[in-house]
């Protein structure tokens, strides 16, 4: 147990006071979701992992986990992206460049890049669920030779939904990057995919040896995807999984991100399967 | 270990030459039936002999609410909320009470070390007192005496309605020093104190029977007579949880950032935007709260993260007892055990 007389004076810090960053660049990309680009004081890195969080803070309203959506090769600025969902998201909507933005972070775990080195990385994202997974993708793609194949499987509810649409182009044209995108719904326009994300993966070709899988999206979608992996013989140590949840302070003090004994904030919000495995609340 | 004695008529004097240390805050009477921790002002209206106050000593260390920071609207900017420290001295603290510190300790100071808890404790002096205990205290069964001074710089003992104190720390020896009204003795075993309330397995068997009691039916039954208003959280020594708000003044040009208690027992406590809730049934919010309490924590600590003071009991509206939901865990548990033929 941690006792009092075990703390130094100058480790306590204040936890809870937010770095203003400047936004310097904001588009709203779909109806419900809005992209921004923001720069720390004084040239700043933000230092983020791939599948880091941050506490974005707007005073008046207040603060909410916010993925980075940027890789960590982007040193300059970073970026968000963000689905106006609820009473601060919906006052981010109205942030726009020149405005300044209060953030805490990055915190929590992000995925393990050593071990993803020389990997194939199978993404697999529902929805936003692709905003915390772009870092690692762009990352993967600025490292490009430090890893093996790229295996993109991305979920939308319709065409409109899709996200980072000259970016997903972009990876089309890319001979370096296997994108597969799907849509529940078409619409007269769409030629590609249509059916839940869990349609993409058993005709995938996978090396069950080399493959980390990645997943993130809506919290109903991990046990589909984890069950279509597992038929694929993936191992449980190879599928990393970001989770939600209320992540209010960051710092593991509030408690409201606990899964079961677990704070997201801390040992994730991105996980190895098969730590969480055993925990009832997870999935 | 150096023992005085102490008459309680001289204890009114003996609060007065601690005051000498700094703010000391005491047990009060409230109303006709509670109690609470209050900064001394009269010397002679601190209660000796009470069960246990309403909220519990951790408002002194986590405050309901505090401000963070105050903010500007028309720039954005932010001023942080510094807040002022004064040596303050807890008189009259019961074992568990104290045992709930050392647990909150861990939980502020573990990993980042939160500055205002972590400033507001080093400047911290405590004097504990012995109780007798009533029908809701277990302690004993979470492994706390009445007479467990791990904590104190001194401990009063009463014996036969007057004391002895215990001194227990460099500190407690200079609080102590000038201090005319008392005398050399020698420490006495008190007889006859003795707990009514208790959980039947020694706290050490708890994680394992909680282990098995994940889906117990249990939970929903607790969760059928459960009013969900959060009183057993806000009243536990060592409930920590908390939200964050803004508050924005009139004028909509300023305001501040607070937190405030919270509760794993309110219904929207694991909900995200959006409208997904990660415990969304009471039963799924009773387990967790008592999952915290003898599981979780308790797998990595060894402790359990109730000390027993029964605050969630006395003040719960539904009367659940959370000793007798233990009790019943293992109840069931045993039951389990036993083999098929003679299972009834």
């Amino acid at each position: 147990m941690k006792r009092l007389q075990d703390v130094e004076s100058h480790e306590a810090v204040d936890l809870y006071f937010p770095t203003m960053c400047k936004v310097t660049g904001a588009k709203q990309i779909t109806d419900m979701e809005k992209w921004y680009e923001l720069e720390m004081p004084n040239g700043q890195s933000l230092g983020h992992s791939p599948g880091q969080f941050v506490e974005v803070s707007a005073f008046g309203i207040g603060e909410a986990p916010i993925s980075v959506s940027s890789s960590p090769s982007k040193h300059s600025s970073f970026e968000l992206c963000i689905r106006q969902v609820g009473m601060l998201t919906n006052v981010l909507k109205k942030y726009k460049q020149g405005d300044v933005l209060g953030i805490r972070g990055p915190f929590g775990k992000g995925y393990p890049m050593e071990k993803l080195f020389g990997k194939d990385i199978l993404v697999v994202a529902g929805g936003i669920g692709l905003v915390p997974l772009r870092s690692l993708i762009n990352y993967v793609l600025d490292n490009r030779k430090d890893f093996g194949r790229l295996i993109i499987l991305y979920g939308a509810k319709t065409p409109s939904e899709l996200l980072f649409q000259e970016e997903l182009a972009e990876w089309t044209s890319r001979d370096d990057v296997e994108l597969h995108i799907t849509v529940d719904r078409g619409d007269a326009s769409w030629k590609g995919h249509v059916g839940v994300i869990t349609t993409l993966i058993p005709t995938l070709d996978l090396q069950t040896s080399t493959t980390i899988a990645a997943i993130t999206g809506p919290p109903v979608m991990y046990k589909f995807v984890v069950m279509s992996l597992k038929s694929k013989q993936l191992p449980d140590d190879q599928i990393y999984l970001s989770l939600e949840r209320r992540m209010k302070c960051g710092v593991g003090k509030c408690g409201h991100c606990q899964i079961n004994g677990v704070y997201c904030c801390q040992d994730g919000p991105v996980f190895n399967y098969s730590d969480i495995k055993p925990l009832a609340e997870a999935l | 270990m150096e023992c005085f004695s102490l008459l309680r008529s001289d204890v009114p004097a003996f609060i007065d030459h601690l005051g000498g240390f700094g703010e000391v805050v005491a047990p009060h009477s409230k109303g006709e039936v509670s109690y609470t921790f209050e900064v001394v002002k009269d010397s002679s209206q601190v209660i000796l002999d009470y069960n246990r106050t309403l909220l519990p000593l951790k408002k002194m260390f986590l405050p309901p609410v505090e401000t963070m920071l105050n903010f500007s609207l028309k720039d954005a900017s932010f001023t942080p909320v510094e807040i002022e420290i004064s040596p303050r001295l807890f008189f009259g603290v019961h074992s568990y009470e104290m045992q709930s510190i050392l647990r909150l300790d861990h939980s502020m100071l573990s990993g980042k070390v939160e500055s205002n808890y972590f400033r507001r404790r080093q400047s911290s002096r405590f004097v504990g007192i012995s109780f007798h205990p009533d029908e809701f205290h277990f302690s004993e069964s979470v492994g706390i005496t009445i007479e467990e001074m791990e904590g104190f710089d001194l401990f009063l003992n009463e014996i036969e309605g007057d004391f002895q104190v215990y001194v227990l720390s460099k500190n407690g020896a200079a609080l102590l020093k000038g201090f005319e009204y008392i005398e050399s003795t020698n420490p006495e075993v008190i007889e006859g104190r003795s707990f009514k309330k208790k959980i039947r397995y020694h706290y050490n068997r708890l994680p394992r029977v909680f282990q098995y009691a994940y889906n117990s039916p249990i939970w929903a039954e607790v969760a059928s007579r459960c009013v969900g208003c959060g009183a057993c959280t806000l009243t536990c020594p060592t409930c920590f949880c908390f939200d964050v708000n803004d508050e924005v003044t009139v004028t909509a040009e300023d305001g501040m950032r607070q937190r405030s208690w919270d509760s794993c027992m309110l219904a929207a406590f694991a909900e995200v935007a959006g409208g997904e809730n990660f415990r969304e049934k009471t039963s799924n919010r009773t387990r967790h709260r008592l999952f915290r309490k003898f599981k979780y924590i308790t797998d990595e600590e060894g402790l359990p993260w109730c000390v027993g003071c029964g605050r969630c009991t006395a003040f719960c509206p539904a009367g659940i007892s959370l000793p007798d939901i233990v009790n019943e865990l293992i109840g069931e548990d045993e039951k389990a055990q036993l083999p098929r033929s003679v299972r009834v």
